[in-house]
């Protein structure tokens, strides 16, 4: 094959997977034309569920199936295309970095035009630190910390894309169709519903905000900046999945051969080359745990001299990563998960905001296997699942927590535990969810500010929007005098822990703005037995 | 004819006769001009294996037929009650097939859109699709709105406690308004039929209307005024309300109650499915205040239907 046809053909593949990861990644949501057939809900079939294979690109990520296995949890689901792409690096080298990953595409167009010497950029030794990366992430997968999600680049996209980049989009969007729908003018006001219909499903219903978005929204914007300053920066330097690929791919019979006779030892392919696979100006400096098939020397060559061939590697190369670079990540991987849990307050009190998802597994089990990808959290059709900031201590940074504030949780939704890949939310039935009950957490009433409890008059909303049956908010009518002194009739709230799931309804419902008067904490979820608040 | 020039006696004769003449005949015409007396109509099927579609056209035809109510090319907007994501069998919900039935009528009376609309509690996705009014629309071809944010509008309720508010505008852009509530208990407002229904149709700080729940469920029934009110007691909820979510909490009726005076329908319903005297239940007492309706059935041609 020549030049330009292989170019293509890595553009269009390049493409085609940036499409499907969009694609699916759009479909990461609760659809607004979902429907079912009701008669079906009478016999309590299944109500929500996404047909789309949303979780495709976490299911062919060997990264994530090899620390899910270090943390002694077997996930089947889709192993064979983690198997398929392991065996495809393995005889043809990293072109999932070249051609499929959509995260590497990215930076392939945010490189675009640059025309750094990469080299002299940054030191082609900067290569070493994906590889202590990927030590760390596995040693510390073993220890029972799954770190893997924070730089495995198919998560990382898909928790900025999901959690930044597009409901930041779609707020600016917002304040287009406000503006629109306050016009006076009919039209407008249709066009501006029918534009929130169209851009909706894309950006987010309702316009869901996550917590530390700006900050992954930066990280992401940051990564992509790097390339201005040496091309595909993350893929040579940091990408974590791209050194494991590189490990495997050693033996590639993917080779690109460089014809000795019409080299003249310019250099360009060496300067030019994003992923320092070239390690000096020789052809037989060709490094293929390095090489992105970028294609990009080829295309430099002045001479035409280089040329993709199926090909009996020569003998074995360097082992790509040094001693030092693996030593010091393996290090670090033993100690990330010991400083990880000291403030997380894994045997002591949990952090009364640590309310996990219905189904999560127990916090030691939960952090071996969360990969942080943000796919519960883009799916939460209430916005409730955000990443962690503090709850979870710096193990659980990022992993889903809900705040009951912002949204609350379905009890006839099981959407987040459907999906989770790694099953660090293990699959639950709305059935089990409602009878079992899975508990999240408890609800309490703060007597000062509550309406009724203060004196300042009727409320019992919190009671109204309780989902269980029997309700878990009950009230009490009593005569009573209010804040100022004359006779008020008021009904009190009560919480009966022992119906309570913690669904956090009452939160969210609660006309107290800013701190609401009814606080859902996850004392008493069922995941943890010690963190149960009843005999 | 000059009008500062004097009148001859037979004239004047003349003039009063015509006058005389001309007032049974006035009498008649506002009698046929406002219809005749407001109508309350109360269907109710066999205990078991009752068809809800079938009781629901009953019901209308019993009421004069849908063509009545719905002129050709109008828009109507049926708001039913889809507040919570329950299945239609916890009786939190309106019946699906109470909707269906209305939806075909008003299509088949001319018309042009019917629109279901209703701001939900629980997220609207997941009500639409549990209930079963999502299933509804598509099959019936009328739209359903969504309650975003570009639908609500802030306007004058004009009313004793509420006045600018966020409106959801769907439900006033309308030629015909149908309200479709489910009847069930209430914990503050006791029991949740007609009126109470128009919370759903409005956005803003909804859970602050509890603090004077009467007055503002009043205002907005003043507000919306629905040209029909549908009560749906195919099932009721006498427990939990109004969110339930267990079949201990549901009595099965096989009932509908129409009325066009949302108070009579309300009365009605409290006191013929709940045995509630309906001027004990707040915004009834202050509706009928207000004169949004009556209480005295006597007022009103009921008629009883079965299935």
């Amino acid at each position: 094959m020549n030049l330009r046809t292989l170019i293509v053909l890595r553009r269009l593949s390049q493409t085609a997977f940036v499409l499907l990861f969009l694609v699916l990644f759009v479909q990461a949501r609760l659809s607004s034309d979902t429907m079912v057939d009701y008669s079906l809900t009478l016999e309590n079939a299944q109500p929500f569920t996404i047909r789309s294979p949303v979780d495709f690109f976490f299911r062919i990520d060997p990264l994530l199936r090899l620390t899910t296995l270090l943390a002694g949890k077997l996930w089947l689901a889709g192993i064979g295309w983690a198997i398929g792409l392991m065996a495809m690096t393995a005889i043809l080298g990293r072109v999932f970095c070249g051609f499929i990953c959509p995260f590497g595409t990215i930076h392939h167009a945010a490189s675009l035009g640059i025309r750094s010497n990469c080299d002299a950029a940054i030191p082609p030794r900067s290569r070493l630190i994906k590889y202590a990366f990927l030590a760390a992430i596995l040693v510390s997968g073993i220890l029972g910390l799954e770190l893997a999600g924070i730089l495995d680049p198919l998560c990382l996209l898909f928790r900025s894309l999901a959690l930044s980049i597009f409901p930041g989009i779609g707020l600016m969007l917002k304040s287009a169709f406000d503006a629109m729908a306050a016009s006076d003018i009919k039209w407008i006001n249709l066009a501006s519903y029918a534009a929130e219909m169209i851009i909706s499903p894309i950006f987010g219903y309702g316009y869901p905000a996550y917590q530390t978005g700006g900050l992954i929204g930066l990280l992401f914007l940051a990564l992509v900046w790097l390339n201005r300053f040496s091309p595909r920066f993350w893929c040579r330097v940091l990408c974590p999945l791209g050194a494991l690929l590189g490990l495997i791919g050693r033996y590639t019979r993917l080779v690109l051969l460089t014809d000795e006779a019409r080299c003249n030892a310019c250099g360009l392919c060496q300067s030019r080359c994003p992923s320092a696979a070239r390690s000096g100006k020789t052809p037989a400096s060709w490094n293929p745990s390095e090489c992105l098939y970028c294609l990009t020397c080829m295309n430099v060559c002045p001479q035409e001299a280089i040329s993709l061939r199926v090909a009996q590697a020569g003998a074995p190369p360097k082992f790509a990563p040094t001693r030092r670079a693996m030593l010091s990540g393996m290090v670090a991987g033993l100690f990330l998960p010991a400083v990880g849990r000291v403030d997380g307050r894994l045997f002591a009190a949990s952090d009364p905001a640590l309310i996990r998802p219905p189904g999560s597994l127990d916090e030691i089990d939960f952090l071996a296997v969360c990969a942080r990808c943000g796919l519960c959290m883009k799916v939460c059709p209430t916005n409730a699942i955000n990443p962690a900031w503090g709850e979870a201590g710096l193990a659980g940074f990022w992993t889903p927590v809900i705040i009951p504030k912002q949204g609350y949780c379905e009890l006839s939704c099981t959407l987040c535990s459907q999906l989770c890949p790694t099953g660090a939310i293990r699959p639950i039935t709305p059935e089990e969810k409602k009878t079992k009950p899975i508990r999240i957490g408890s609800a309490s009433i703060d007597r000062g500010r509550c309406l009724p409890w203060s004196g300042n008059g009727p409320c019992i909303v919190c009671e109204e929007v309780c989902p269980t049956s029997p309700k878990a908010i009950v009230f009490d009518t009593v005569d009573t005098t209010g804040a100022d002194g004359e006779p008020l009739k008021l009904k009190l709230p009560k919480i009966r822990l022992q119906h309570c799931v913690g669904c956090g309804i009452c939160e969210n419902k609660c006309p107290i703005s800013g701190s609401a008067a009814v606080h859902v904490i996850a004392a008493g979820e069922t995941r943890n037995p010690r963190h149960g608040l009843l005999l | 004819m000059p009008l500062n020039e004097p009148i001859s006696r037979r004239q004047m004769l003349f003039r009063l006769g015509g006058l005389a003449a001309a007032s049974p005949l006035s009498a008649l015409l506002q009698t046929a001009w406002a219809g005749s007396p407001n109508m309350l109509v109360d269907a109710s099927g066999p205990e078991t294996n009752c068809d809800i579609g079938r009781l629901t056209e009953k019901l209308i035809a019993a009421a004069g037929g849908m063509g009545r109510y719905v002129a050709k090319g109008d828009v109507v907007v049926i708001k039913p009650n889809v507040s919570w994501a329950r299945a239609p069998q916890y009786g939190a919900t309106t019946h699906p097939e109470v909707v269906r039935a209305v939806v075909r009528m008003c299509f088949d009376a001319g018309a042009k859109t019917v629109r279901i609309a209703d701001h939900t509690i629980h997220d609207a996705r997941q009500c639409f699709i549990v209930t079963g009014i999502g299933q509804i629309a598509r099959e019936t071809g009328a739209e359903l709105v969504f309650p975003a944010s570009s639908l609500m509008r802030e306007m004058n309720l004009h009313g004793h406690r509420l006045d600018m508010w966020p409106v959801f505008t769907p439900i006033v852009e309308a030629d015909k308004r149908i309200n479709i509530p489910v009847a069930k208990v209430h914990s503050i407002s006791r029991l949740t039929l007609g009126m109470k229904n128009w919370i759903g149709g409005v956005g803003g700080r909804r859970n602050a209307l509890h603090q004077d729940i009467h007055q503002s469920i009043t205002d907005l029934a003043h507000f919306f005024k629905p040209d029909l009110t549908i009560i749906d007691a195919t099932r009721i909820m006498i427990e939990n309300g109004p969110s339930g979510g267990n079949l201990s909490d549901v009595l099965i009726k096989n009932r509908l109650i129409l009325s066009d005076d949302p108070v009579a329908a309300d009365a009605y319903a409290a006191s013929q499915l709940f045995q509630i005297v309906p001027q004990e239940i707040g915004y009834i007492r202050l509706a009928e205040k207000w004169g949004m309706g009556t209480t005295d059935l006597t007022r009103l041609t009921l008629q009883k239907v079965t299935l």
